[in-house]
């Protein structure tokens, strides 16, 4: 964990709560969800069916995907409905200040 | 025993009244709460088997749950075009969603091809379209068949045929209702006096602040019956209050109880085991400081005023402040009272601010033996404000107590203390040698009134 690296992706500010945002890291889309609990940060695609998350709606903690409905939980990325089975990867957040920072699970 | 024969249904608890209660409180109350309405409607036993027999659940199924109309969410879970909300009752699913910005619809939960469950369980999702897990199928929100992966192989197959099944869906207090029968009357038929009694007190105007869910171990009337009159509150709350609760049924489908909060009558308790609240009657003091759980102000009564009249005010001040709202006119038997309509087969809407409340009451399943009570807290919406997402539902299982909830406060005990006996009634339901239960011809008038109008949409004729 210790050698995880940090990088900036977003300003706080710009996440209500309740609210999605996708953003891009070497290549690879995330999806920064904030709920009551928190900043979190999925995979912005589903494993189902490879939608985009960011087009669907975050429910409490569980983010909805716009093709099939799928449920996934953000705070760990498991796969709450089907027809996902597969959980999505979920990364590691920190505030810093005014900055969302995320870094690589995988 | 009491050998008196007069005309049954017209015997009442020895006391003030609720209405002697209304017409001293310091606001006049709104006109519904004045109106009574009650007729004798008989005193034959109700039979324990409507309780524990399988094969008349299977009946319920088929004949009440799929030809009633019922509550399946608020329209607050449907804020959002492609906002939806699964809703099960025993074999049925149904799928409500928002599929246009001022149109809710509702669909069968299942796959125009081989019949798949297209959402799985129970509560609120969102999607853009409706994709069969199986095959693939799809429908758009408005249940019109979109796509058939292979679509070759199905020349049989066409929108007309393999649209989704619409179910009849209406609305009322923010409420979304559903009815599985095609030929279903109009929900406003069903409401009768309901949205003229809550003109006062506007439902859509109220949110969700919590929602509880739990399994509870008997048939799911006994466990709404445990909720339709306030004649146990004496032995199974130790509480002075309910003896002289007043009873309406308005018709086949809606009836009410209005239990004064704040006073009893020490009367209406005369023939109670021992001479609790009775000798002496409890002062206005110590009925404050029962009320004292709903966060006061005052610890004592000042003079000339009554504790009633005091938590009515406290609790206009406090409330007005934390919820944004002006309860400055509000009555005292709103602020206060548990003002309880009962929607049939199974729905419960108060129209109290203090005792805020919404039940529903189901089988579990298909299982006679246990039902789901969903409770949830409506909050008054402050001036202006829309609707906030909605909680999810805390979920309890049969074991596990309210007070697991933390939010629920000082409800919890009095919610554990209402569900604890009712394990005992299903299990004495099946053992009773005597084939039904009794019910009193008042106070229990409204449970009478219900199995009366299950009979109709069961077709049973006890005559």
């Amino acid at each position: 964990m210790s050698n995880r690296e940090f990088t900036r992706v977003a300003e706080a500010e710009q996440l209500q709560q309740g609210k999605t945002m996708r953003v891009e890291l070497e290549g690879r889309e995330v999806l920064l969800c904030r709920t009551a609990e928190g900043v979190f940060a999925v995979d912005n695609l589903c494993t189902h069916g490879a939608a985009r998350l960011c087009e669907g709606k975050l429910k409490g903690h569980r983010i909805l995907c716009p093709m099939h409905g799928a449920a996934f939980d953000v705070r760990d990325g498991s796969a709450l409905t089907r027809p996902a089975v597969r959980a999505l990867a979920s990364h590691a957040v920190r505030i810093e200040g005014a900055d969302i920072l995320i870094a690589f699970s995988d | 025993m009491n050998k008196d024969k007069a005309t049954p249904g017209v015997a009442r608890a020895p006391g003030p009244s609720v209405a002697d209660t209304l017409a001293t409180d310091s606001r006049g109350a709104p006109q519904p709460l004045l109106d009574q309405d009650y007729e004798f409607l008989g005193d034959q036993d109700i039979d324990c088997s409507r309780y524990t027999s399988p094969r008349f659940a299977e009946q319920e199924f088929d004949r009440l749950w799929a030809r009633c109309w019922q509550w399946a969410c608020r329209e607050e879970h449907l804020q959002d075009v492609g906002d939806h909300y699964v809703y099960d009752i025993g074999p049925y699913s149904v799928i409500v969603v928002r599929s246009a910005p001022d149109c809710i619809e509702a669909f069968v939960n299942s796959c125009a091809h081989r019949a798949t469950r297209i959402l799985g369980g129970e509560g609120s999702g969102y999607t853009g379209q409706f994709t069969c897990p199986f095959h693939g199928w799809s429908w758009g929100l408005d249940g019109s068949l979109k796509n058939v992966p292979a679509r070759w192989d199905f020349p049989h197959v066409c929108a007309d045929t393999h649209s989704l099944q619409r179910v009849h869906c209406d609305t009322w207090g923010g409420f979304v209702f559903v009815n599985l029968d095609p030929d279903a009357r109009p929900l406003a038929d069903y409401l009768d006096v309901l949205p003229e009694h809550f003109k006062h007190f506007p439902l859509d105007r109220r949110r969700i602040r919590l929602h509880v869910q739990k399994v509870l171990p008997c048939n799911w009337k006994a466990a709404q019956e445990a909720f339709m009159e306030a004649y146990h509150n004496f032995e199974t709350h130790d509480s002075p209050t309910g003896a002289n609760a007043q009873y309406d049924v308005f018709g086949k489908y809606v009836s009410r109880f209005i239990h004064n909060i704040g006073n009893y009558s020490a009367q209406a308790l005369d023939d109670y085991p021992g001479n609790k609240w009775r000798e002496p009657p409890l002062s206005e003091n110590e009925i404050l400081q029962i009320l004292s759980a709903f966060g006061l102000d005052h610890d004592e009564v000042p003079p000339g005023e009554t504790a009633r009249s005091v938590a009515a005010e406290d609790l206009r001040r406090r409330l007005s402040e934390s919820l944004g709202v002006d309860l400055s006119l509000v009555s005292d038997t709103v602020m206060l009272d548990s003002i309880e309509y009962h929607l049939f087969p199974n729905m419960f809407f108060f129209a109290g601010i203090t005792v805020p409340m919404a039940y529903r009451f189901r089988p579990n399943g298909m299982d006679v033996d246990s039902a789901i009570f969903d409770f949830l807290i409506l909050e008054p919406l402050a001036e202006g404000e829309s609707h906030p997402e909605p909680p999810e539902p805390a979920r309890l299982e049969i074991e596990q107590s309210y007070t697991e909830v933390e939010a629920l406060g000082w409800l919890a005990p009095v919610y554990d203390e209402d569900t604890g006996n009712l394990a005992l009634q299903q299990q004495g339901l099946k053992s009773s040698r005597k084939r039904g239960i009794t019910l009193g011809n008042y106070q229990e008038a409204r449970i009478r009134r219900v199995h009366q109008t299950m009979d109709e949409f069961m077709e049973i004729d006890d005559e």
